[in-house]
């Protein structure tokens, strides 16, 4: 009697441990392929889509790997496929191994594609399939999304995922790129009041750019020389209701991050203008953004009045003019230039915003649904048609942090 | 079977009402929710509770009467042989189908999120067999099973519902009324069937050390378990604003979202695995309950070795939905709106016969002598 329970036991527990591999799913690192980014253009043929994929070698750069491997670190395929869903299986006729998109990070879509109508219907795809995260980017490329991963040839950073990763992660943090993943890109979509922003890029360089301020360009502007890749991540896409239709500037997405509560920036580095030299001198400053904005809202009556106060916290980083900001009246002087230059930006913007763009490309509408009682008010005030005439008022609220580390000037030669 | 003598106490009787009611909100339940009231769906849970309150008090009042007795000898004693036998039979079968039903929910859910070419019914039997082991081993093993991991699963849902609050803005919450007051009230009323589980665990009660205990960890789960719902609730609402409404498993969704900083991004492993333990005592204590119900039914004593072929009919019948479309939408919603309000009738109904045949002055002259 107590063999055969013990036996049973052991029974038991051997079935147990079969089942612990998983049944059905289980999957063999070795097995498998990992896309990490998905490119997405329009097709010759109307009703399907080129699909393009980076493949990384998990073998480069690991561990083991490290000297020997003469493998490359990445693979890119494109073919035309009706979603890119399907398309992993199709995508076996020439690579060996699975196809997976649990590592994938990055979507690239070209802007011709982005603003076909066609696109929301295919995109709407990533939500089937349960392997694609809803924390991967999507990113908007001048040039066909094809070409744009064949040029993209990332010197410092072999491996793709690691090139992408720290691109992205960096750039929100500069604000200079929207923090656009899928999650929001639905979010906005689905609420329909507010416009969403994908971050641009490309992997050309423009042809003899002009030379801007440090963040007025857009992807391909900046003229860099010199050993480097041609990738450039900056500036956003404006879409509307899932298609894109128009972008901004590397500035412009700035201003809008700061206003965003929700996105993630971290300290910004700036130039701006010296209001103690006359010769147009700029003066370098870390912008930090540790407080939340404070939104008020007066949605009666015909024109909506919104009030918004950004608490800003400012280290003066150069000093050009030599002006010595141990006088109390130097400070005010710059205090209230600083914020004057931050008002004006943002006004200018959100300007543009309801002329050009029709629509705020943050989520400000979230704001407004604590003046209305019920959802059936929220929906007939009706956001799209509000704001092109809202009324507006930007105050930014300076806390200084630091004067520079000097504070008596700097003696010049000869004086 | 020596383990029926053995008796549970409070804190795994908490630790059961907790891991088996508290886990509605990583279900469908916030979804479903959201469909109805849209961003007011937290109030829901509060509103339910609150009238729920009412016929869960009078029953357990009812129940005071007669010390040490399980739900059913109770209904059975105030109705009458013939007509308490029939309520306790409805009760069963709708509480049969209320477990088919949420361990098919359970078993879809595991399969589109986690092993996604599994087969259903492999998934499904393996779920339903873990259960039935484990109802098998007696409720005092399921009571110090729970206390064992009822602190793992209320702190990881914590952990991950705070992770989710970085992404979140408060002000989604708004508008205050959702659709309105007057539609708020009545999906509260309808929608108790939240708490429904609160009625069935009174058929435990002869296992407790004593009523007095019941009556406490009664109250104390009902309350914690009505805010931890509602928060979750909110969180989700906060945190996926217009977007929950097409999101079907918010919690799977938003333990797949979130990450532990850049270089830990996948974390939805852990959440997992202890989640699907939680599940697990969820369908154990069913599965005991109900078994539990059958035996008082129809007089068997040693209901225990009912268990394997209760589970058995439950995954036969939880497998009758043919996609996890058909359950969200066809089947659940059929108990979701019977369940509650008729449990809180059949309490309400005790009480009046109770009241009518004078028994609270009975006990309260047997008291005074």
């Amino acid at each position: 009697m107590q063999k055969t329970k013990t036996l049973c036991r052991l029974l038991l527990f051997f079935l147990m441990l079969c089942l612990l591999s998983g049944c059905w799913d289980r999957e063999e690192l070795e097995d498998k392929a990992y896309v990490i980014g998905l490119g997405l253009d329009r097709s010759k043929d109307k009703d399907k889509i080129k699909i393009t994929m980076l493949l990384a070698n998990p073998e480069v750069g690991s561990m083991q790997g490290g000297g020997g491997s003469t493998e490359k670190p990445r693979e890119i395929i494109s073919f035309d496929a009706n979603d890119f869903i399907a398309a992993k299986a199709t995508a076996n006729s020439i690579i060996s191994r699975n196809i997976s998109y649990e590592l994938l990070r990055i979507f690239v879509v070209s802007e011709e594609f982005a603003r076909d109508s066609s696109f929301s219907t295919t995109f709407t795809d990533v939500l089937k399939d349960k392997e694609i995260r809803l924390n991967s980017y999507i990113a908007v490329s001048k040039e066909k999304a094809s070409q744009y991963f064949m040029n993209n040839k990332p010197r410092m950073e072999t491996r793709p995922h690691k090139y992408f990763q720290f691109m992205v992660s960096h750039g929100i943090e500069n604000g200079l790129i929207p923090d656009s993943n899928l999650f929001r890109y639905f979010q906005t979509a689905e609420r329909g009041s507010d416009l969403f922003l994908a971050m641009y890029t490309t992997a050309k360089r423009q042809k003899d750019p002009e030379i801007k301020r440090e963040d007025e360009y857009t992807a391909g502007e900046l003229n860099a020389t010199g050993e480097l890749d041609d990738t450039q991540f900056i500036g956003s896409a404006v879409f509307k209701s899932g298609v894109m239709f128009a972008t901004l500037t590397g500035q412009e997405t700035r201003t809008i991050n700061i206003l965003d509560d929700t996105t993630d920036i971290k300290d910004i580095l700036v130039n701006i203008p010296d209001p103690f030299s006359d010769n147009k001198k700029q003066f370098a400053a870390r912008v930090m953004k540790t407080k939340n904005n404070k939104i008020k809202m007066n949605l009666k009556g015909i024109t909506p009045k919104i009030f918004i106060t950004i608490p800003l916290q400012i280290e003066i980083m150069s000093n050009p003019s030599m002006v010595n900001f141990a006088k109390q009246k130097n400070q005010h002087i710059i205090k209230k230039h600083i914020a004057n230059h931050f008002e004006k930006g943002n006004i200018k913007l959100l300007k543009k915003t309801q002329t050009e763009l029709k629509g705020i490309p943050y989520p400000l509408p979230v704001y407004s649904k604590k003046y209305f009682a019920t959802i059936q008010e929220y929906k007939k005030f009706n956001w799209v048609k509000a704001y092109p005439r809202a009324d507006i008022h930007v105050k930014v609220d300076i806390t200084m942090v630091d004067y520079g580390n000097r504070t008596r000037n700097a003696k010049r030669l000869g004086e | 079977m020596k383990q029926q003598s053995a008796k549970i106490g409070v804190r795994e009787y908490v630790s059961i009402a907790v891991l088996m009611v508290g886990t509605k909100a990583t279900e469908d339940t916030p979804a479903n929710l959201y469909s109805q009231v849209q961003n007011a769906a937290w109030m829901i849970p509060l509103l339910s509770a609150g009238f729920f309150f009412i016929p869960l008090y009078l029953l357990i009042k009812t129940m005071s009467l007669y010390e040490g007795k399980d739900l059913f000898s109770v209904i059975k004693k105030i109705l009458g042989k013939y007509l308490g036998f029939m309520v306790c039979l409805v009760i069963f079968i709708i509480n049969s189908f209320a477990v088919s039903f949420d361990t098919r929910t359970y078993t879809n859910i595991i399969r589109s999120f986690y092993f996604t070419t599994t087969p259903t019914l492999i998934i499904y039997a393996i779920l339903m067999f873990i259960c039935a082991y484990g109802a098998k081993k007696g409720l005092q093993h399921i009571g110090s099973v729970s206390y064992l991991i009822v602190f793992y699963a209320v702190v990881s849902l914590y952990v991950a519902l705070w992770l989710g609050t970085k992404h979140a803005n408060i002000n989604s919450m708004f508008p205050l009324w959702g659709p309105g007051a007057f539609v708020l009230v009545k999906e509260g009323a309808q929608k108790v069937t939240i708490f429904a589980d609160f009625f069935l665990l009174t058929m435990v009660l002869p296992y407790l050390k004593s009523n007095k205990a019941f009556k406490k960890g009664t109250w104390f789960s009902y309350i914690y378990i009505c805010i931890q719902i509602s928060m979750s609730i909110l969180i989700f609402v906060c945190m996926f604003d217009e977007s929950l409404g097409g999101t079907a498993y918010p919690f799977h969704t938003l333990i797949r979202y979130i990450s532990l900083g850049h270089y830990i991004p996948n974390v939805e492993i852990i959440f997992f695995i202890i989640w699907i333990m939680a599940a697990f005592i969820r369908f154990t204590a069913f599965l005991y309950i109900n078994a539990l119900m059958f035996g008082n039914l129809f007089k068997i004593k040693d209901f225990e070795y009912l268990i394997p072929s209760l589970a058995t009919i439950y995954l036969m019948v939880g497998f009758i939905p043919e996609a996890p479309i058909n359950v969200s939408l066809q089947f659940k919603p059929i108990i979701w709106s019977t369940a509650g309000p008729m449990f809180a009738g059949i309490s309400i109904l005790l009480w009046l016969v109770a009241l009518i045949r004078g028994e609270f002055k009975h006990a309260k002259n047997k008291n005074i002598m």
